[in-house]
């Protein structure tokens, strides 16, 4: 019911109608909606689409996110200007997939968005990932660019270290939010997964979060949960992340994993760079939280 | 209509074409989805001889970027000055502009002789290394004019508008003007506002340019334009001659409405000034003018007398001998962090034309033109400013739109190792050194496929006493192509604790 009330909200808010900013109040509603023992999904080989399409298939079927007539927001990693080889952004592929997905089940809007790091045009053009969203030729997908007016600030009333953040309206109203992040290393985090692909879709001096990151994730993770989370991880930049530039840092890994528990997801990507998860601090915190489970002994592995 | 009118609605079309073309062209001057740019303002500053000259002048050495700068002269041998009349955007704008100057009658007022002092004072400095063309080529005043103010300004008020619609008026309005806003920017507008200095000074002079009309039509093509004087000294050899040469004494008709006032005091046409308008062709009550072929005969003398010559050799050699004497002339600024393919710092100096092109292009907005860091004679030139844009790692546009070769074009490879500053840190500001906090931004958003921002693990006391586990960045200095994607992007308020200095070193060295 919070959600709902918070979500009315918003549309108020930026109607004009409502003076005081939305507030994400999620006391005692956390813990209660989490599975204890989510299902995690990973699809190994080299046909990515239907990778995809079999994931979701195996989550139950796009139909149990998409509503006919839903908005729908796909959030991929577009967040650098390189190339699909390069790995620091989602495979386009994968994206399309869950778009077209997303649409078949009748969806009235879908959205593409990220708010970039390196230029938004050179960003969009070089990750393929535009390219692959209009290929589809289907009017009611957009791929567009963040468009600054349209962040709205939020107050976060659970949130440890961060009690207010603007985020991005289409983000915010969205029926179903899926997070499509790309699995990767990152100098700061060690790695870049789920979790931080938030960052795409928050205002503000994003450069201030670096100061206890790991909790200010989880915070701002209150507030955007994703219904379905596909972690792309076809091709992983080990190294000099999270933009690399070097293909002798990306090796192939040709996996791809989904689940509805966003924490349970960056838990099982971790083990794939052969980490464990409680070395990820965003995921620690996360879980702490009660965003999901990072404990991979009580979720249900499955391979499709 | 017979053929006399015609070519007068010739001349218009012509003019008109040519200004819609230029616009598009500025349009066009952006990233556009490709790595590389094709069709844009540059093709204007390589139809210009003058540009062509003084950069050649200036860098001592053959150009091939100004080979349509050579078929201009050609037509202009042919035909005179064409190019002042059919073609130049300038004049086409000034024109337009002058039918809404009220009492546009008032003439005599004439300082033709200005044009050639301030050529040849342009010529003669250019071959000292010292470059003023920025200051007083048509081109260059109508593009950076536009590019740091007309176009910033549209951009303003149209955002400004629906924005404000948008966040404080009903959505359903929204709703309805979105799409036309939409529409606006996408045909009309720049992909993103952008922000210059020197904004006021540039929008200034071309205001002054269009003001001038007001003491008489044309009063820049006929007193001021060093491009039209170069044209003019062609034109004195070309082969399209008027016939009669002199105003018909009962009638004068043709002198009184010459937009160029380009008869003498006896009623002769001074061939030089006519830019080939063809109004007089349809004033004329009698119908005997017109214009044919034939040997430059008899030619009514120039305004430009050997004493006001002598002047322009002196001010060619003074100017720049004062700007020799600038103190940026012994030390380099370190803030002037010249764009990836620039030449050596004094063949830039004199090569650069000051067009803006390539400040236009940047995609970052973060070519910003130099005030008065390297004395009056290096205002314009591009220069990048960090924190407010940085280089894009992959964009080559700036060296792609260089009309005068002062940047040189690149490959991507060579603008991956092309170094145009190195970065330090400030370690009382940057947050892991000055306050134990950890931060380590300028190392995610570090370019360079092996980065050039490393880190190291070490244990430091925070703020509140306890011993903590930190990561400290260092620049690995022999990666760091100077970008300044660090800096832009440090989160240190105010001055960046990470920051990019230009690496180049003085030469003085203007032989």
């Amino acid at each position: 019911m919070e959600r709902r009330k918070f979500l009315k909200q918003i549309s108020l808010w930026s109607a004009g109608a409502l003076a005081g900013i939305p507030v994400l109040n999620l006391t005692g509603t956390l813990h209660a909606a989490q599975d204890d023992h989510p299902s995690i999904f990973v699809a190994t080989g080299k046909a990515y689409e239907q990778m995809v399409q079999d994931l979701v298939e195996r989550c139950g079927g796009m139909a149990v996110f998409v509503k006919p007539g839903d908005k729908v927001v796909v959030k991929p990693n577009i967040g650098w200007d390189r190339t699909v080889a390069q790995a620091a952004n989602t495979h386009p592929d994968v994206v399309k997939t869950v778009v077209k997905l997303a649409l078949d089940a009748g969806a009235s809007r879908v959205k593409v968005f990220d708010r970039t790091c390196n230029d938004r045009r050179r960003c969009y053009a070089s990750s393929g990932i535009k390219e692959a969203v209009q290929s589809l030729k289907r009017s009611k997908v957009r791929c567009e660019y963040i468009d600054d007016r349209k962040f709205i600030p939020v107050h976060i009333k659970n949130g440890k270290n961060i009690q207010k953040w603007e985020f991005y309206k289409d983000a915010l109203e969205a029926d179903t939010y899926i997070n499509v992040p790309v699995a990767k290393h990152h100098g700061f985090s060690r790695l870049s997964l789920g979790l931080k692909n938030i960052m795409g879709v928050i205002g503000g001096m994003r450069g201030r979060l670096h100061f206890n990151l790991a909790q200010n994730l989880a915070d701002l993770n209150q507030v955007i949960r994703p219904d379905l989370t596909i972690v792309d991880a076809t091709r992983v930049l080990t190294r000099n992340g999270p933009q690399g530039g070097n293909l002798a840092d990306v090796k192939t890994f040709d996996i791809i994993i989904a689940a509805t528990d966003p924490v349970a997801a960056d838990a099982f990507a971790t083990t794939l760079f052969g980490l464990d998860p409680s070395r990820i601090d965003s995921t620690v915190a996360a879980y702490e939280t009660g965003l999901g489970q990072m404990d991979l002994d009580k979720c249900r592995i499955q391979t499709v | 209509m017979n053929y006399r009118t015609s070519f007068r609605q010739l001349r218009k079309i012509s003019q008109l074409v040519c200004l819609l073309f230029f616009l598009f062209l500025f349009r066009r001057t952006e990233y556009t989805g490709q790595d590389t740019v094709s069709w844009t303002v540059t093709f204007f500053f390589q139809l210009d001889p003058l540009a062509a000259l003084s950069t050649m002048l200036g860098i001592f050495q053959w150009s091939t970027f100004f080979l349509p700068a050579a078929v201009i002269i050609l037509i202009t041998l042919v035909f005179g000055r064409i190019f002042c009349g059919w073609i130049c955007p300038m004049g086409t704008l000034l024109d337009i502009f002058h039918r809404f100057v009220p009492n546009a009658g008032t003439r005599q007022i004439n300082f033709r002789y200005l044009k050639y002092i301030i050529l040849m004072t342009v010529l003669i400095s250019s071959v000292c290394k010292v470059q003023w063309i920025g200051f007083v080529d048509p081109f260059c005043l109508l593009v950076r004019g536009m590019t740091f103010a007309v176009d910033p300004l549209m951009h303003t008020v149209v955002s400004n508008t629906f924005g404000t619609v948008y966040i404080h008026g009903p959505a359903w309005l929204s709703g309805i003007i979105e799409p036309l806003y939409d529409f606006i920017k996408t045909v009309f507008l720049p992909f993103s506002s952008a922000y210059y200095h020197l904004v006021y000074f540039s929008f200034l002079i071309l205001v002054i340019v269009f003001l001038l009309e007001f003491f008489s039509q044309r009063f820049w093509c006929r007193n001021l334009c060093p491009l039209g004087a170069m044209l003019a000294l062609v034109s004195r050899v070309s082969f399209f001659n008027r016939v009669p040469v002199f105003s018909c004494r009962y009638c004068e008709k043709c002198m009184t409405a010459c937009r160029m006032e380009a008869f003498n005091a006896k009623a002769v046409m001074m061939k030089e000034e006519c830019n080939l308008c063809m109004d007089c062709l349809s004033y004329c009550p009698d119908a005997t003018t017109s214009f044919r072929f034939s040997v430059p005969g008899d030619r009514a003398e120039i305004d430009f007398s050997r004493r006001q010559f002598l002047a322009s050799g002196l001010l060619g050699i003074t100017l720049p001998a004062l700007a020799y004497t600038d103190v940026s002339g012994k030390q380099n600024h370190p803030d002037v962090i010249r764009p990836p393919g620039a030449l050596e710092e004094n063949d830039f100096m004199a090569a650069c034309i000051r067009c803006g092109a390539c400040m236009k292009v940047c995609i970052k907005n973060g070519l910003q033109p130099l005030i008065l860091e390297k004395g009056v004679e290096g205002m314009f030139t591009p220069r990048l400013v960090p924190r407010v844009g940085y280089c894009e790692y992959n964009c080559t546009l700036c060296s792609q739109v260089c009309p005068s070769g002062a940047l040189e074009k690149l490959s991507h490879e060579e603008k991956h190792s092309f170094v145009i500053g190195k970065a330090y840190f400030d370690k009382n500001r940057c947050l892991p050194y000055a306050a134990a906090t950890p931060c380590m931004v300028c190392e995610e958003h570090c370019p360079t496929g092996e980065k050039a921002i490393l880190f190291k693990q070490i244990s430091a006391v925070d703020r509140q006493g306890n011993t903590i586990e930190l990561k400290q960045p260092y620049i690995m200095e022999e990666r760091c192509i100077g970008c300044g994607i660090c800096e832009h992007n440090c989160p240190v308020e105010g001055t960046a604790a990470i920051r990019v200095v230009a690496n180049s070193s003085v030469e003085v060295d203007r032989y």
